[in-house]
Formats: structure tokens, sequence, C-alpha cells
């Protein structure tokens, strides 16, 4: 099955998070950064959910890493965030995230329908 | 200084569609964890919010109002939502003037939200 790691420090959001999407892809989860890139590394996933607020290693952070990592720089990333300000979709995109969903999630639709998206666009790269 | 936007006044404190959304994603099972993490975690937050503002810690309190914010805004507690909102952008800015009584204002936001939720958490409906 395909996997997906979600990387975010509130026990909430990984719930609702599990509550959305088990079933549909196995879930491996990181509370922060230091975890997540060791585990990424070890264990590669098909796409990364990526929480920004962490403490430590913010998310920002995770994703310089992951992209300067030749194992892991083509990994599908999306952004999970609270922020939402204008303008932070494109901040986001030009940093080298693949996508930006906000929180809180009220549309469930729109996070499958992006995993999807950068799932296929992920296999189609590889072939 | 007043720290709450008149308009924000008239908009309502809770929106029990956040509540329907979540037994939708996960049954009524999904709403009873979620409100239980969330009567966990909040005093925590709001108990780091106060610490970082004891040690002048800019970035634990935004993050902790971060976290209110998020977590709030995901149970409908829209109210709680907008204060940990405006705070977190004060911090942001660059200012923590007024956030020891914004502190204040979220713990009786807290009271509130937290006899709301477990009303609905014991009835498993809104």
């Amino acid at each position: 099955m395909t996997t997906i790691a979600i990387v975010e420090d509130n026990a909430d959001n990984r719930l609702l998070l599990q509550a959305i999407l088990d079933g549909l892809y196995d879930l491996v989860e990181y509370e922060n950064g230091t975890d997540a890139l060791a585990g990424l590394a070890s264990s590669l996933p098909d796409l990364v959910l990526l929480d920004i607020s962490l403490p430590g290693m913010d998310g920002n952070e995770i994703l310089a890493r992951l992209r300067t990592d030749e194992a892991l720089r083509k990994l599908p990333v999306i952004a999970l965030t609270a922020h939402a300000m204008s303008g932070d979709r494109e901040k986001y995109l030009a940093a080298g995230f693949n996508d930006y969903i906000t929180k809180p999630i009220v549309d469930e639709t729109i996070l499958l329908s992006a995993i999807e998206r950068w799932l296929t666009e992920s296999q189609a790269g590889r072939t | 200084m007043e720290q709450s936007p008149i308009a924000s006044a008239d908009l309502p404190p809770t929106d029990s569609a956040a509540l329907d959304r979540l037994k939708r994603f996960g049954g009524v099972k999904l709403l009873r964890e979620m409100i239980s993490l969330f009567l966990t975690a909040a005093p925590e937050r709001l108990a780091a919010v106060r610490t970082g503002l004891g040690t002048g810690d800019a970035e634990a309190v935004e993050r902790a109002l971060h976290s209110l914010k998020s977590s709030s805004a995901q149970l409908g507690a829209m109210r709680m939502q907008r204060l940990s909102e405006q705070g977190e952008h004060r911090v942001r800015e660059g200012s923590m003037d007024g956030l020891a009584q914004l502190a204040d204002e979220l713990d009786l936001e807290l009271t509130r939200v937290r006899a709301w939720l477990m009303t609905a958490s014991t009835e498993g409906t809104t």
C-alpha cells in the first residue's frame, strides 16, 4: 500500500489525519524534525504531509533539508499549516513544497485530491 | 488597550458544524477523542503562553498560541480561535504587549468552551 508520512507535533491533528487517511494509505507518524529526517531516510514513504509550526526544526527547515538530500529531494511534500495569510500559498510553493493545505481541515476532499495528484505526478516522474 | 476588535463581538463564539464535521470524518468516537485531547492540550498551551511571557520567549508564546488557534478552529471554538490568532499576530509583529490580559481572556473562554464541549461529548450530538 502507498505510505504517507505525517510530521505533526499536535496529537489532535495526528488523530484527525488518521481518521481521514486510515484505510486509504499506510501511515507513519513523526512528532518532530529530527525523528522525521532520520525516519524518512531509513524508510522512504511515497508522500509527506509536513506541519510548518513544529518545535525546534520547523517545517520550512525540514523541507530545505529534504530538498538538498539526494535520496529524499524528489519526495512529494505537502505543507499543512494554520497560518493562512494572504501570499502564504505562493511562499510555500516557492520554497519547494509541492502543495499547501490549510488547517482546520473543513473539506477532506481537498486534502485527498492533493495527495492523489502528487502521488500520480511522483509515479509519472519515476517511469 | 482594548484587545478584541469590536467587529468580533458579534461573531458566534462556537460553531457546532465543526463537531458535525468531526463526526463525519470519524464518528462519535473521533469527536470524543478530539474533545478529550483538546481539553488536555488547551490548558497546557495556555500555561506555555504564560511561561513564555514570563521568560520573554516570543517564539514559544507564538507557537503555543498558534497550536491553540489551530485546535480551537478544528473544534469550532471560534472565539478562542480569534483570540489566539490576535495574540499570535501581535507576537509575530514583535510585540508582547497586552498578552497577559489576552491569556486571561483565553482562560475565561476555555471555561465556556469546556462546558460546551463536555455537553457535546456526552450527548455525542450537537
